[in-house]
């Protein structure tokens, strides 16, 4: 038996004696300036955390979508590292980058300086994407360790910083990097410039200003006794002032705008300011994909697009829900609840089911699809049965995928939605719109789609200011700046702007765009809004189902009504308990560095 | 054999063990047999036995929490080790909790700031032989007693006073919870009433209709308790769950 074995490990070719193709020192990298930004793309390869279209399960555990790819979630809580930055290896690589960079001769000084504000502006949105998480962690600045065996290994070992402490940080490198880069574009908005710098130390700033605001409102402020977690509240007008000039640099300097070059059609205009890459004025940085090449696009569209679009066997994984939508203005009232109902509890009639979203917020069109709505020039039927009134009460028939009745008239559309646990059926009543895309075979498995992420965009910076002149108590200022961005959705303008309004607008503004999550976290609402309870009207899910009226000899006899129903694909409601503001401190990572205190909870 | 060079062992085992086509399947079957037969003692402890109970008290009466999702936690250290990874140990929604322990010196603190009592890290130290048994004494910001539940036709009545025991917090609300199973907490519950006025020192009486609740309709077994929760505290503290059929 032992023979056996070692045949199996042995071996006598020289195949392990060569020279290694894939692994290049530090001259061959470094006099070389395509190599050098080769090494650089692969930093922007590593930067993509939280929630994003590659990853469309993350929309489904907030209040934006759910899932309907088979039977429901069971997702309540929320886990202790969700969205858990902790990357050194990415900082250790950037700051050995830098190091070589900064001895190379083979790059002119100019481009010397913008590499390495590039870089150090990774590292930078690397400590963000950390502290947004977990509060303050240890900075290691330029700091490149080689461990020696013998050597005191305390001195490798960094305590983490306050969390003012990260915050200040992650704005003084951004001040100091914008100063390095271009402020010119660049294609598709892939790379870092000085406006992305700037956009980085205005939310930045926002959020430190958010935080020492509303954790010392809080009715126990949650805090470290060291401040690795808790800004002092004094510290929150400098952040706010901060953040408002940094934002106002960006609107009134940069070379981006509120896109509008579609003023007659407000819904396409704010699709293509999102979705559409070319001549793109509103996107300042965005994770940029491209076909052809191995692993970069992105398979969102063919995930998601709706079964009556689709072009290969994969769609309709998961679709936004009511919650989402209701929270969506009418342009002349600011309560979006859909009308199903009238004032004596009987339903509402509509002759197309698109009309019972007609004076929406011209984003809602733009971020979601809704029933019988237009998509690459055909509608998406979303019917989940016929309402017949029998006998003076409605009975609900429910079919099979595209079943029709006697009369040939359509009982339930194939795209659904159901309340089955059919997989790749829609359950929620509504497709995802924004990032969906509309390239000729962007939905086939072979090539995917190369739909971008934008990480900025010029509406944040306007929310930014609209936000930080607010908490100033610069009413006059915070209503322009907030008016503007709702000018372009077709809405009626404000004439103050409080707390509610900043959240309200973001939240549709911003939807599947990675900031929901914070932002609650930020403003300290997220254990009030996901509170658990039951039917919540926030915490629980819900969807809207269209329903084909069946009442032959009545005036309503042909069209929809709606039913707003408990969403079927996840039974709970969403919980967020106060040991979720901060992610945890792996324990691992304090036995290696017993400096690294825990975070409250824990 | 061992002292062969590894060419050497290859030649011998193909000259006198059988054709080559016949050693690679062989090698398919010994290999994972090497595996399977071969395996170090570092790891083949015996598991633990020893058995640590205790009770969360407050005047010698155990706390009632949420016994669901590991929601109150304890934490076990134990000195001595390069580590200090601490064992978690989970409150039952009775106050009680248990742990399979190797016999040793143990520290028992609460969780930061989890719990529905004053946040207090004091060590308790045990000393765990066979079995042992440990109290950890709490001060909650307020108790609820007197706790009346019973169900009426279709309506489950609740009556219970609160007790505020120490300052700092106030009451975010009192609800009245009904399960279906003997499980009943602020995440699991058939229904759940929510009052938001309850004030220190009075009788808090309500009730909870469940004339359309599924559960009550099946005709199944019901539990109740009503809990209290203190503003910006993480839980909430409860009364012992009761049948209510």
């Amino acid at each position: 038996m032992l023979a056996g074995g070692i045949t199996c490990f042995s071996s006598c070719s020289d195949f392990l004696e060569r020279q290694p193709d894939t692994i290049m020192t530090d001259d061959q990298i470094f006099g070389d300036e395509v190599m050098i930004r080769s090494v650089l793309a692969n930093y922007y390869g590593r930067v993509s955390w939280g929630q994003h279209i590659s990853d469309d399960y993350t929309y489904t555990i907030l209040d934006e979508a759910g899932r309907s790819d088979g039977g429901p979630d069971n997702i309540q809580n929320y886990g202790d590292a969700l969205w858990r930055v902790y990357d050194y290896g990415l900082i250790r690589n950037i700051n050995q980058f830098l190091q070589s960079l900064r001895e190379t001769t083979a790059v002119d000084e100019e481009d010397k300086q913008a590499y390495e504000g590039e870089a150090r502006f990774l590292r930078a949105w690397t400590y963000f994407n950390m502290a947004r998480g977990m509060g303050g962690m240890p900075i290691v600045g330029d700091e490149v360790f080689e461990y020696e065996s013998g050597m005191d290994i305390t001195t490798l070992q960094y305590p983490r910083s306050t969390e003012a402490g990260i915050y200040d940080y992650i704005i003084e490198e951004c001040e100091a990097i914008s100063a390095l880069l271009s402020d010119e574009t660049n294609t598709h908005s892939a790379r870092a410039n000085k406006w992305v710098a700037l956009m980085l130390k205005a939310r930045a700033a926002i959020y430190a200003g958010s935080l020492a605001n509303y954790n010392n409102k809080m009715s126990s402020p949650i805090r470290t006794s060291g401040g690795e977690v808790g800004i002092p509240a004094d510290r929150a007008a400098g952040y706010y002032e901060q953040a408002l000039a940094a934002a106002k640099d960006v609107i009134d300097n940069s070379p981006y705008e509120l896109q509008l070059n579609k003023p007659d059609d407000l819904e396409r205009n704010f699709y293509e300011a999102l979705s559409v890459k070319d001549n793109n004025k509103e996107v300042i940085w965005a994770h940029d994909r491209i076909y052809p090449g191995t692993g970069q696009q992105t398979g969102f569209t063919t995930r998601n697009i709706p079964g009556s679009h689709a072009e290969d066997i994969d769609r309709a994984y998961a679709g936004p829900i009511l919650n989402l939508v209701e929270d969506f203005e009418y342009t002349d009232d600011r309560n979006g609840d859909i009308h199903i109902r009238n004032a004596q509890g009987d339903y509402i009639f509509y002759d197309d089911p698109l009309d019972a979203f007609a004076n929406k917020d011209a984003r809602l069109g733009g971020t979601v699809i809704l029933p019988n709505a237009l998509f690459k020039g055909t509608p998406v039927p979303l019917q989940a049965g016929q309402k017949v009134w029998n006998n003076g009460s409605w009975q609900t028939l429910v079919g099979q995928s595209d079943e029709r009745d006697a009369a040939n008239r359509l009982i339930t559309s194939a795209n659904g939605p159901v309340r089955n646990n059919d997989p790749y059926v829609n359950k929620t009543g509504f497709f995802f719109r924004k990032f969906l895309d509309e390239a000729a075979g962007a939905s086939t498995r072979g090539r995917n789609s190369e739909m971008w992420f934008p990480r900025f965009r010029f509406a944040e910076a306007v929310l930014i200011a609209a936000e930080a002149a607010m908490e100033l108590g610069q009413q006059s200022v915070a209503v322009g700046y907030i008016n503007q961005v709702r000018e372009r959705a077709g809405i009626q303008p404000l004439t103050s702007v409080t707390l509610d309004d900043i959240i309200q607008e973001r939240r549709v503004e911003f939807a599947f765009e990675n900031h929901r999550y914070w932002d609650l976290k930020r403003f300290r609402r997220a254990h009030i809004v996901w509170n658990g309870v039951v039917n919540s009207p926030t915490a629980q899910q819900y969807a809207l189902f269209p329903y084909l009226v069946v009442a032959p000899g009545t005036p309503n006899d042909g069209k929809y009504v709606f039913d707003r129903l408990v969403f079927s694909g996840s039974l709970h409601p969403r919980f967020f308990q106060l040991r979720n503001y901060y992610n945890f401190i792996d324990l691992g990572w304090r036995n290696a560095n017993p400096k690294i205190v825990l975070n409250p909870f824990q | 054999m061992a002292e062969c060079e590894p060419e050497d062992c290859i030649e011998s085992i193909s000259i006198t063990f059988m054709t080559t086509t016949m050693k690679k399947y062989l090698n398919m079957l010994l290999l994972p047999a090497i595996v399977a037969v071969s395996s170090c003692g570092l790891d083949n402890y015996d598991a633990p036995e020893s058995k640590l109970t205790g009770r969360v008290v407050y005047n010698g009466e155990p706390v009632g929490v949420r016994g669901t999702g590991e929601a109150v936690q304890l934490q076990l250290y134990q000195d001595g080790y390069e580590l200090r990874d601490p064992i978690p140990v989970y409150v039952g929604q009775d106050g009680t909790f248990e742990a399979k322990l190797f016999d040793g010196e143990y520290k028992l603190v609460t969780r930061d700031n989890n719990g529905p009592w004053v946040n207090d890290r004091d060590t308790t130290v045990v000393n765990v032989s066979g079995t042992a048994n440990v109290d950890i004494e709490v001060t909650p910001f307020y108790t609820v007693s007197n706790v009346q539940l019973a169900l009426s036709g279709s309506s489950a009545d609740a009556s219970f006073q609160v007790n505020e025991i120490a300052s700092g917090t106030d009451i975010d609300y009192v609800m009245i919870l009904v399960g279906k199973t003997s499980f009943v907490d602020d995440v699991s519950y058939t229904a759940r009433v929510d009052i938001n006025d309850a004030t220190a020192g009075s009788t808090v009486t309500g009730s909870i209709d469940l004339a359309n609740n599924t559960d009550f309709q099946s005709g199944g077994p019901l539990y109740a308790r009503v809990g209290l929760r203190p503003t910006g505290k993480d839980q909430a503290i409860y009364s012992q769950v009761v049948k209510l059929r």
